[in-house]
């Protein structure tokens, strides 16, 4: 049980840490959507000249947004399901019922990054119809502990950036799904390490799973 | 076999997995099972493809813009207004609390937002007054299935969204309707107001009362006015007309009203952004979902064995306000729109009902399953808000379901309730059978 809250502290401020970045960037993302959007009605309406990249630049942030809150909902209980079942049970079947089920949504997850890194390559060969980058990027950084690597088009292990205008390859738009599913999954591993920690019979020595400061009230 | 996955779906979603996973893992088991693995990859690039559209942007942009007026004081302001016209009747605030949710509908489009905003304010306040916290929680949570009713909507987004019908027809298809839920709700109120003697809430207020109460509500209440009729005159989609209430939102909480500071932004922003992501990704998953419910051919086999019970179009009607009623109350409304409408949509076009009066029986059946027992989202978060338990509330809030249920009735069998003002608009043509 000891090697279970030494594996769980780092890990659960390595997924603050990342969680709390996701949702920086989110609120910005939101924010632009909002913006990019009015622009759109403003041009062309008002200056009755429609721009063509808005609603493609507006949607990969919603897509971008997505995968970086989706973590952060995860990890605090955001995620609708009906558990009634295991506040029923007594405390101990109901632990284990939600340990079952946590290992479910984990193999879920570990099933979806498989697919999520053929989906980025498939993404790497079409552009954007109507959105530029000023640079290309490759990367391939591979996950510790794992095998598997976080990757945007290469199989290569390293970073490879290049400045240059160039049309976005569509796998930068599928990154954020499949960013968003290697972060959960690290969050996944946090609960299920938290819930046989529990069954443990150590809930109190837990770390908190809310943030203190309750940003999120 | 692959049809095997409905019940598995329901079973997992009973022992309380997320309903996000049960919509992969359920399929995802079965096609692994059956040995059709190659089509996993399918399942994975629905969930991204089913969220990649600009029609479902609306869904963070009118989240975002309910936030917004919730921390501005807008809704404070709703419900001043209702208490000035009808805090005065027997049984004032349970009135007030009903109109502020039709009026709050006309902001939002989410049930669960209009409990917790009107329910935090209104329940301690309708305590104070001697009623009981449990038929207060229960008048929050019946009257804020009119939220997602009355346009704008975001489950109405999403059935225009998976079943190509317009979402500007829908939004005003919504509108007769959710009054109705309204109205009817307030009938019932001042029968019980009678026979339990509700206390009312203020003396009857003065016409300068009330014109000084209009007149601070005026630029909340011109919110609606300002979305339909961008979407409705033509000059916006439903999603630009979602942004400009988020700027319009913005423009009233923080220079008008002020009552919001700047630095409240990025709060409003991040409760924004996660509640309606956590949306859009049930929107992917029920997409990726969709795709093997039509590979099992589980739509075929059911509009046979719907059509096998009965060809009255009248008694389908009644069995599918069943069918969905039940679903309501396990399944959120967003899920299950993306999963019964295609196989439901279609066998009822066929046997003559309009797709936008189908669309409008679907949401209501549904919508209202929120607020019904023993699952209903809805009833939870009131219980939360309040401090009431669940089953108390529920027990509660029967009579207010039965007129509903009366509505829900009134509506399928009376095309005229939902088309009369779409076909008015022109947003759908002629209805005539």
């Amino acid at each position: 049980m000891a090697a279970i809250l030494a594996a769980l502290r780092p890990l659960a401020r390595l997924n603050i840490a990342l969680l709390a970045t996701g949702r920086m960037l989110a609120i910005l993302l939101l924010a632009l959507m909002v913006l990019v959007i009015l622009a759109q009605v403003f041009f062309r309406y008002i200056l009755g000249d429609a721009l063509n990249w808005t609603e493609e630049a507006a949607r990969f942030g919603m897509l971008w947004m997505t995968g970086l809150v989706a973590p952060s909902a995860y990890r605090w209980g955001g995620f609708v399901a009906i558990d009634m079942i295991a506040m029923a049970l007594p405390r101990l079947a109901g632990r284990i019922l939600t340990l079952a089920l946590l290992l479910i949504s984990f193999a879920v997850l570990v099933a979806a990054i498989d697919l999520g890194h053929a989906h980025i390559f498939s993404g790497c060969l079409f552009k954007s119809a109507t959105l530029w980058l000023p640079f290309t990027l490759e990367f391939s950084l591979p996950i510790p502990l794992t095998g598997a690597d976080l990757t945007l088009c290469t199989r290569a292990t390293g970073i490879a950036f290049e400045w240059g205008w160039a049309k976005m390859p569509l796998a930068l738009s599928f990154l954020s799904l499949f960013l968003g599913i290697i972060v959960m999954t690290l969050v996944s591993v946090e609960l299920i390490l938290r819930e046989i920690a529990k069954l443990g019979g150590l809930e109190t020595a837990l770390p908190a799973i809310r943030p203190a400061t309750g940003t999120e009230s | 076999m692959l049809v095997w996955f409905l019940p598995l779906f329901l079973v997992l979603l009973l022992i309380g997995l997320p309903v996000f996973f049960a919509l992969l893992a359920a399929p995802g088991a079965l096609l692994w099972l059956t040995g059709q693995e190659r089509d996993f990859g399918l399942l994975y690039r629905n969930v991204y493809n089913g969220m990649d559209s600009f029609p479902l942007m609306a869904i963070p942009f009118f989240m975002l813009a309910g936030e917004m007026m919730n921390r501005g004081g807008i809704t404070m302001r709703l419900v001043e207004f209702s208490q000035a016209m009808v805090g005065h009747l027997r049984g004032g605030l349970a009135h007030v609390n009903i109109l502020s949710s039709m009026l709050f509908a006309g902001l939002s489009g989410s049930a669960v937002a209009d409990t917790s905003a009107l329910g935090s304010m209104l329940i301690p306040a309708m305590e104070k007054q001697g009623y009981s916290r449990r038929i207060s929680a229960a008048i929050t949570a019946a009257s804020s299935v009119i939220g997602p009713i009355i346009p704008p909507s975001g489950i109405m987004i999403i059935y225009a969204y998976v079943m190509g019908e317009s979402v500007a027809a829908l939004f005003l298809a919504g509108i007769v309707p959710g009054v109705m839920v309204g109205l009817g709700l307030m009938a019932v109120t001042a029968m019980m107001a009678k026979r339990q003697g509700f206390p009312a809430a203020t003396a009857k207020a003065g016409w300068d009362m009330r014109g000084r109460a209009s007149l601070r509500a005026f630029f909340p209440l011109l919110t609606p006015v300002i979305i339909l009729g961008g979407i409705l005159g033509g000059v916006m989609t439903p999603t630009e007309a979602s942004a400009v209430a988020v700027a319009y939102a913005l423009i009233v909480s923080v220079f008008i009203l002020r009552e919001m500071r700047l630095g409240d932004i990025g709060p409003v922003l991040m409760r924004a952004s996660i509640t309606s992501g956590v949306v859009l990704l049930l929107v992917g998953a029920a997409m990726a979902f969709k795709t093997v419910v039509s590979l099992s051919h589980a739509p075929e086999e059911m509009a046979a064995f719907l059509t096998s019970l009965t060809s009255d179009p009248l008694l389908m009607l009644l069995l599918i306000n069943l069918l969905l009623f039940i679903v309501g109350m396990f399944l959120d409304a967003g899920p299950a729109i993306i999963i019964l409408g295609p196989i439901l949509g279609p066998i009822f076009v066929e046997l003559g009902v309009h797709p936008v009066h189908f669309a409008i029986i679907m949401s209501v059946n549904l919508t209202v399953g929120l607020a019904t027992p023993p699952m209903g989202l809805v009833l939870f978060v009131a219980s939360s808000v309040s401090g009431e338990r669940v089953e108390r509330i529920a027990r509660a809030i029967l009579p207010f379901l039965a007129v509903e249920i009366f509505v829900i009735l009134l509506i399928t069998y009376v095309p005229a309730v939902s088309l009369t003002v779409p076909e008015f608009f022109g947003f759908i043509k002629e209805t005539s059978p």
